[in-house]
């Protein structure tokens, strides 16, 4: 309890208070709170919320560098053009369809990699580094490496094939076989990835549940489904969300393996908004494909967000 | 229900040997603890037991199986793990289930399995939480249950009450001794308490370094301490020791004073005359000045327990501690007398520490 003295203390403080500069050197827990929040959300504001605004905006205009005329409001125009343009839809289809495949390919891979990590060798960095230098190597770099790989003449996966008694495939002059060497490099740059993430979570098990379930008479493949899946769906929802994301913008692989090609069935939208802002200069209709990305982006976040919720 | 031995039973990690050819014999519906300080292998040795840890060398039987090359499932034993392993994921009723659905028994056989269990430990309100909702004490109770749902031949313990605070794990001290005494199954209990040893327990082991120190009924190891680390490690206070010599019947301390030996003492110690020794003396066994033979020391502590008073005071170049009554508050630096009764001191062979006699 404040005595008398104490009392008469504070009161002579709040007086004097309303100065600004006492107000500043003593500020209420709000006026404290939104200071602190000040710079954060400043810096915020600068590198995202403008650029995004201003890529909205501009999804609203004509500005195409190459017509020499000045930027004007064109309304809906970018979006209603998109609607007819059959390249936008096909590009759309193969970065939905990329998604479709490697999020899952790599989620089980990389799930097969984190079990095989998580086993108990008696070394363990080279298989911790073997995970880590997929990884580590810039997209751009996996996708060249990949394009020889499968090479008509002179690619591994061809000398393979012909020696195990199957003919070499031309990869790259079929759509589909071009498709399926795109998935398979994203899987294979992807699924360590996914690995780090789930050997994250498998290591946070606790032994002792393996030792119950084994006194409980459990076999492995009961332990798998019953313990370890189940505990690991938190970090595989996170694995997920990052994945889809970048997935939903893929554009290094396909563009250094195929250049969207044969005509552009391997080419994605992330690759459309490249050559129209790009190659073609036209920055409305690119930020109107951009602002389409941009919601099937938040869209899928939206959705795992809410599975997360939805399990509490 | 069922027996369990060991037999020269070995455990070592490379040259390391923690388990040292253990031999026992646990008898049906018996309750054993292994207690023991940190890294005594007895741990390893219940581990060995269900299956988690291969075994080096020796022989385990439960009943009258051979169960070494046994996988944990295959040994019908059920256990309750230190940090209790439920399954954080499934309900309390999922986790009591999942070891009789495992082994496909019917629904209808698993409720009223899980029903009684569960009225038996208290636990019928918190069928349908999730461990995370369950305080430690509610966890500790549903992984005894899910052990008593199983019905196995051995139920083992792995220091089990040693996540809880120290109220808490009187209650379920007595909870376990209670639900002993229900089922009647054979229990064998690790821990690292004295406490939880000597109230539990039908038969303890005291195992030190991987061997066997003792093997008696809480009254033989208290009343008949093996060794200077049975007699230190059993009961609290600690048992004072003090060197001495065997001297004309009677044992003196380095510090002068004498205790004559009692009779039995005398008849096992005859042809050790002149032969050093340790001295054991528990707290409770020194009596006031007058009852029995005096000694003479001075106070250096005096810690009051409210149902009795700890003296802590020297005696030649020893400090020993004695329990009084509570009405006996001598102060620092004063000169103490007290008696002890020469049939209550245990005598140790100074370079064995093994019991000469008491």
């Amino acid at each position: 309890m404040a005595t008398a003295s104490e009392t008469t203390l504070v009161t002579t403080r709040n007086e004097s208070g309303t100065k600004w500069w006492t107000r500043f050197l003593d500020p209420s827990e709000g006026t404290l709170a939104a200071l602190l929040l000040l710079p954060t959300a400043l810096l915020l504001t600068l590198i995202i919320v403008y650029p995004v605004c201003r890529l909205i905006w501009t999804s609203f205009q004509n500005l195409s560098l190459t017509s020499g005329l000045p930027a004007s409001f064109a309304g809906l125009e970018n979006y209603s053009l998109m609607l007819d343009d059959p390249v936008f839809w096909e590009t759309t289809w193969n970065t939905v369809l990329i998604t479709l495949i490697t999020v899952p390919g790599a989620l089980l891979v990389g799930l097969a990699l984190a079990l095989m990590a998580n086993l108990p060798f008696n070394v363990k960095w080279p298989v911790r580094l073997s995970l880590l230098i997929p990884w580590a190597l810039p997209l751009s770099f996996a996708g060249l490496i990949f394009a020889w790989f499968f090479h008509s003449e002179y690619g591994v996966v061809n000398d393979v094939l012909r020696r195990i008694g199957f003919e070499g495939v031309i990869w790259f002059n079929s759509a589909n076989w071009a498709f399926a060497a795109i998935c398979l490099t994203i899987i294979w740059k992807t699924s360590s990835f996914m690995a780090l993430i789930i050997l994250a979570g498998l290591q946070t098990i606790p032994r002792s549940l393996y030792e119950a379930a084994d006194v409980d008479g459990a076999g492995r493949l009961r332990q798998f489904f019953e313990i370890t899946l189940p505990l690991l769906k938190p970090a595989i929802v996170v694995a997920l969300i990052f994945r889809t994301i970048t997935a939903l913008q893929t554009f290094d692989i396909p563009f250094t393996m195929t250049r969207g090609g044969p005509g552009t069935s391997t080419a994605t939208l992330a690759m459309y908004i490249h050559q129209n802002t790009v190659d073609f200069l036209d920055l409305g209709y690119g930020s109107a494909l951009a602002v389409v990305m941009f919601v099937l982006s938040m869209g899928v976040t939206a959705v795992y967000l809410r599975m997360i919720r939805a399990r509490g | 229900m069922s027996s369990v031995s060991f037999r020269k039973l070995e455990k070592s990690y490379g040259s390391l040997r923690i388990v040292k050819g253990i031999d026992l014999e646990i008898a049906d519906r018996e309750f054993v603890v292994l207690v023991g300080p940190s890294g005594c292998g007895k741990s390893t040795t219940l581990r060995m037991l269900a299956g988690l840890e291969s075994i080096s060398d020796g022989e385990i039987r439960i009943g009258e199986r051979v169960v070494n090359k046994l996988p944990p499932r295959e040994r019908d034993i059920a256990m309750v793990f230190q940090d209790y392993a439920l399954y954080p994921h499934k309900t309390v009723y999922e986790n009591m289930a999942f070891s009789l659905k495992v082994r496909g028994i019917s629904s209808a056989e698993i409720k009223p399995r899980i029903a009684q269990a569960a009225e038996m430990l208290g636990i019928t309100p918190l069928l349908d939480r999730k461990p995370s909702q369950l305080s430690g004490g509610q966890r500790q109770r549903v992984a005894m249950g899910r052990a008593i749902v199983r019905r196995p031949q051995v139920f083992l313990f792995d220091e089990p009450l040693s996540n809880l605070d120290a109220k808490l794990r009187g209650q379920v001290r007595t909870e376990i001794k209670r639900l002993h005494q229900a089922i009647g199954t054979t229990i064998i209990y690790v821990t690292h308490d004295q406490v939880e040893a000597m109230t539990l327990a039908d038969r303890i082991v005291i195992l030190k370094g991987g061997e066997i120190e003792q093997v008696g009924t809480p009254d033989e190891v208290y009343n008949s301490p093996a060794s200077v680390f049975v007699g230190g490690f059993i009961g609290s206070p600690a048992m004072n020791f003090a060197k001495g010599t065997i001297r004309g019947g009677q044992v003196t301390f380095d510090g002068g004073a004498g205790i004559p030996l009692h009779d039995h003492s005398a008849g096992k110690v005859g042809g050790l005359e002149g032969r050093d020794v340790v001295v054991g003396i528990r707290p409770e066994h020194f009596v006031p000045a007058g009852e029995g033979h005096a000694l003479s020391g001075q106070v250096q502590v005096v810690e009051p327990l409210g149902s009795d008073t700890l003296i802590h005071f020297a005696l030649g170049q020893s400090t020993l501690t004695a329990r009084v009554a509570p009405e006996m508050r001598p102060s620092p630096g004063e000169a103490l007398s007290i008696g002890v009764d020469p049939s209550r001191v245990h005598l140790f062979d100074a370079a064995t520490e093994r019991a000469i006699a008491r």
